[in-house]
């Protein structure tokens, strides 16, 4: 019996780290900013194209084939830095305190010029790059076969959730955005520059979105289309956990990664309506998700 | 010297400040008394840059605030505490307390001063320093949110209606300390918004009244040293 149910709870706890990685950027940027971002799996998607780029140069020269690690965090790193400010100053900004209608067309809009943009530098043909998951290897425990690489994912989510937490409670930058999310008048009040603190939090999130996408492209490669199928997971997981809740969105992508696993192991056909089956579930039961409040500030 | 210019504010297309002028200068209390609605708050925010002025100027000594963000206002020495008190319910008090010397990176040291400086004159402040701010009463909540703008407040301290719903007992208390402020910050320029006089009679050094977005007659109780000073 353990040898069916661990292999089932290996794979739903990386394929829920995936969809972790790409919710909670979504939800952190809705908190802060107050607004829901549909570009975000596209930048999801384009750390996943960066990083397998990086990977396959670093292949391609003959380099230590363990830098293809650290491509992954750098893709991410990179594709923050350069997306986060740009979107945020030049997009994202014209849209605070208007209506959500504005915002989901604008960000709908970028969601629409980062998806050709993708075709435009990396084509439609898919990449796969699995140098940093052979590398791993694989682990045997009573006959079954595991790859190494899901441990990982599973860890670096956990220190995501972990990292997250301490820099909101336990920082300078975690006060501010605090008092931000909560109050974004008094905020600036008492001497809070809230324009920076908008872009540092949506390059955070552009950051986790990114990091989930370089993560991603080991395991399961990468193709047009990712970025949409992406952002609707997120999503999903974002309404079940409660907007703005980064432990919710944890919880929410263990349910959706189980979901969506027994529904492959069970009834395979079933596999893409799972997750909002169980959105389907929460938010009659809970209609602001499982952590949420009408208000939706926490985080 | 904080002096309002002329200033008039349109909120969705009505006018709620017409030209309001007044000079708020240091070592002063001054009090603006008006009804609900009369623009008491409307002032305040213009001053603190949380809603925008269509005409007019609003300066900080030599400095135009109107061209400034709003953020600011608490680096320039302007502490706000508003009518609804607006804590971090999650954060303790002395957190609240706290977090405009957290914006600006105050060093250890001012942080620590600061904070001596807050619990001299509101020791109550310090019994309660490590409780949630959401657990407290509503008008413990506005002794915080005066702690909290005095951490920033070196030229000029603005307060909406702060005895609008606070206790008799309370109420003594707050006004007692803002005699204790006048003392202990003799340089501080005061301004205090109030619907009814009687409360602050004691501490005003000049009265003001605004009505129907209007300031009427700057009756001041020393006019002469007010012009002069102008």
């Amino acid at each position: 019996m353990s040898n069916a149910i661990i292999p089932l709870l290996l794979d739903s706890l990386a394929s829920a780290a995936l969809i972790f990685f790409a919710a909670v950027g979504l939800t952190l940027v809705f908190s802060v900013l107050r607004v829901l971002n549909v570009a975000h799996g596209s930048l999801y998607s384009i750390g996943g194209y960066v990083a397998a780029s990086v990977c396959l140069f670093i292949t391609s020269r003959q380099l230590n084939p363990y830098l293809s690690f650290a491509a992954l965090l750098f893709s991410a790193v990179f594709v923050a830095a350069i997306f986060g400010p740009l979107i945020e100053r030049s997009l994202v900004r014209w849209t605070y305190g208007k209506s959500e209608a504005v915002q989901i067309l604008i960000t709908f809009g970028l969601f629409l010029m980062l998806e050709d943009l993708q075709r435009m530098i990396f084509g439609v043909q898919s990449f796969y790059e699995d140098t940093p998951m052979r590398l791993l290897g694989t682990m045997t425990i009573g006959g079954v076969v595991y790859l190494n690489y899901q441990i990982l994912l599973i860890g670096m989510a956990l220190l995501v959730v972990i990292g997250l937490r301490l820099l909101i409670n336990h920082t300078r930058l975690g006060r501010l955005i605090t008092a931000v999310v909560t109050d974004r008048e008094m905020a600036q009040s008492i001497g809070i520059d809230t324009n920076r603190i908008f872009i540092l939090a949506f390059s955070l999130g552009v950051f986790l979105a990114a990091l989930g996408g370089a993560l991603a492209t080991p395991t399961s490669g990468i193709a047009p289309g990712l970025g949409a199928d992406t952002m609707v997971l997120a999503f999903a997981v974002a309404a079940i956990g409660g907007l703005g809740q980064i432990e919710g969105a944890a919880v929410a992508s263990l349910i959706v990664g189980v979901a969506r696993v027994l529904a492959i192991y069970l009834v395979p056909s079933l596999d893409a309506v799972a997750p909002y089956a169980a959105m389907l579930v929460v938010l009659l039961i809970r209609p602001y998700g499982l952590f949420g409040s009408v208000t939706a500030r926490r985080i | 010297m904080l002096s309002l210019d002329k200033v008039s504010v349109s909120i969705e297309g009505v006018r709620v400040l017409r030209e309001v002028s007044c000079v708020i200068v240091a070592r002063k209390t001054t009090v603006l008394i008006g009804r609900n609605g009369a623009g008491k708050t409307t002032t305040l925010r213009a001053i603190m840059g949380l809603i925008a002025h269509s005409g007019g100027a609003i300066r900080l000594d030599a400095d135009d605030l109107g061209k400034m963000p709003a953020h600011t206002r608490a680096r320039a020495g302007i502490g706000y505490a508003p009518e609804d008190r607006r804590l971090i319910p999650e954060l303790s008090v002395e957190e609240n307390i706290r977090l405009p010397a957290l914006a600006l990176k105050l060093d250890r040291a001012e942080i620590a001063r600061g904070l001596d400086e807050v619990y001299g004159l509101l020791p109550e402040l310090h019994v309660m320093r490590s409780r949630p701010a959401g657990g407290v009463s509503g008008g413990q909540g506005k002794m915080v949110a005066l702690g909290r703008a005095l951490t920033v407040a070196r030229k000029v301290l603005l307060l909406d209606e702060p005895f609008q719903g606070l206790a008799p007992a309370l109420a003594l208390d707050y006004a007692r300390t803002l005699g204790e402020l006048r003392k202990h910050r003799p340089e501080l320029a005061l301004l205090i918004t109030e619907s009814s006089p009687a409360l602050l009679d004691r501490i005003a050094d000049r009265t003001l009244q605004i009505e129907r977005g209007e300031i009427l007659l700057p009756s001041t109780k020393d006019d002469k040293a007010h012009v002069h000073e102008v």
